[in-house]
């Protein structure tokens, strides 16, 4: 005998186990063959068939997760655009700032000679260059989401390292641009070439994670 | 029927349409497909949803739970104001191919 509830109940069941895991697309799914199923009992099929009609419109658990992924990847590139967004802005400061101190030669950069401002300025330029690259180039192709977590994070810690060793060791931890009347700009090379290389990484993150999207989209549509 | 990459291609631009007339839910919309094409666009129901979570994620639309005239659970989605914008974009873009196509066929049979 057939049971339209224990038969719904069956197929959330299926959907969940092919990997349609999130509450609200499920949910919503569910309502829709709701509908569905009550629409065609209302125009005189009976709920077995019904059913059976609604679940092939509504189509294949399998088919459907893979068009969900495109969802999370779209989600995925919307929070690396805010990350970008802020990577711009960080680094349009850090270069400002870095440029202005070494062309006007404040605090410790007072008593830099021409060739360390000169070295100072061109590892500014590679780091913008190195950002460019990624910002505005061709990014990593890089699929899962945790790894691109992973290296975002390692990253940022590497580059927060390479920044504390620099005030707290080489320049001193307070007051860092007029402690210390010397400045090598050596450091600037250590510093801010790695620096380049995350923002350009989490820029071209985005681009890959778009690009993944659009992938999808292409074969979605030639399948 | 209509094939598969005009169908999939058609998707975003004709839910902005439908949501630029008043907010609206994803069986409804689905209906309101069928209808107006004769049954000859035919969307896989549940891959709409795929297709409205996307929009929602890009900031096009957004959705807000509701309640049926029966008092069922459902998810309204209506337009946003860069969704407008991007309809705008699409008709203009459909128009364009539409004008040409047009053209060429005109040019078959003169």
């Amino acid at each position: 005998m057939f049971d339209l509830e224990t038969s719904i109940v069956d197929w959330r069941r299926q959907m969940l186990a092919a990997g349609i895991q999130s509450p609200v697309p499920l949910e919503e799914l569910e309502i829709h063959l709701r509908e569905d199923i009550e629409r065609q009992m209302k125009s005189g099929l009976n709920a077995q068939r019904a059913f059976e009609d609604a679940i092939q419109d509504i189509g294949k658990a399998n088919m459907l997760k893979s068009e969900f992924e495109k969802v999370d990847a779209t989600k995925a590139a919307n929070q690396l655009k805010q990350c970008r967004i802020v990577m711009v802005a960080c680094l349009g400061v850090e270069s400002l700032f870095w440029t202005t101190c070494l062309l006007l030669k404040i605090g410790r950069f007072s008593e830099i000679t021409a060739a360390q401002q000169m070295s100072g300025l061109a590892a500014v330029a590679v780091m913008i260059l190195l950002a460019g690259i990624g910002l505005f180039g061709h990014g990593p192709v890089i699929l899962s989401r945790k790894v691109k977590a992973l290296i975002c994070t390692s990253n940022g810690r590497l580059v927060g390292l390479l920044w504390a060793w620099f005030f707290c060791y080489i320049t001193g931890p307070v007051g860092f641009l007029f402690m210390l009347p010397k400045f090598d700009g050596g450091p600037l090379w250590i510093m801010l070439p790695p620096a380049g290389i995350l923002f350009g990484f989490i820029g071209g993150l985005e681009k890959a994670a778009l690009k993944k999207t659009a992938m999808a989209d292409l074969s979605a549509s030639q399948s | 029927m209509i094939r598969k990459e005009l169908v999939a291609a058609s998707a975003e631009p004709l839910i902005l349409s439908l949501l630029s007339r008043g907010e609206s839910y994803g069986y409804a919309i689905i209906q309101e497909v069928k209808v107006r094409s004769d049954g000859k666009l035919q969307w896989t129901d549940g891959m709409l949803y795929p297709v409205l979570h996307r929009m929602a994620h890009r900031g096009l639309i957004k959705s807000r739970w509701g309640e049926s005239e029966t008092g069922r659970k459902r998810k309204y989605y209506s337009l946003k104001k860069d969704g407008k914008a991007a309809m705008a974009n699409h008709h203009e873009q459909w128009s364009l191919v539409h004008a040409v196509l047009a053209g060429l066929r005109k040019e078959q049979y003169v």
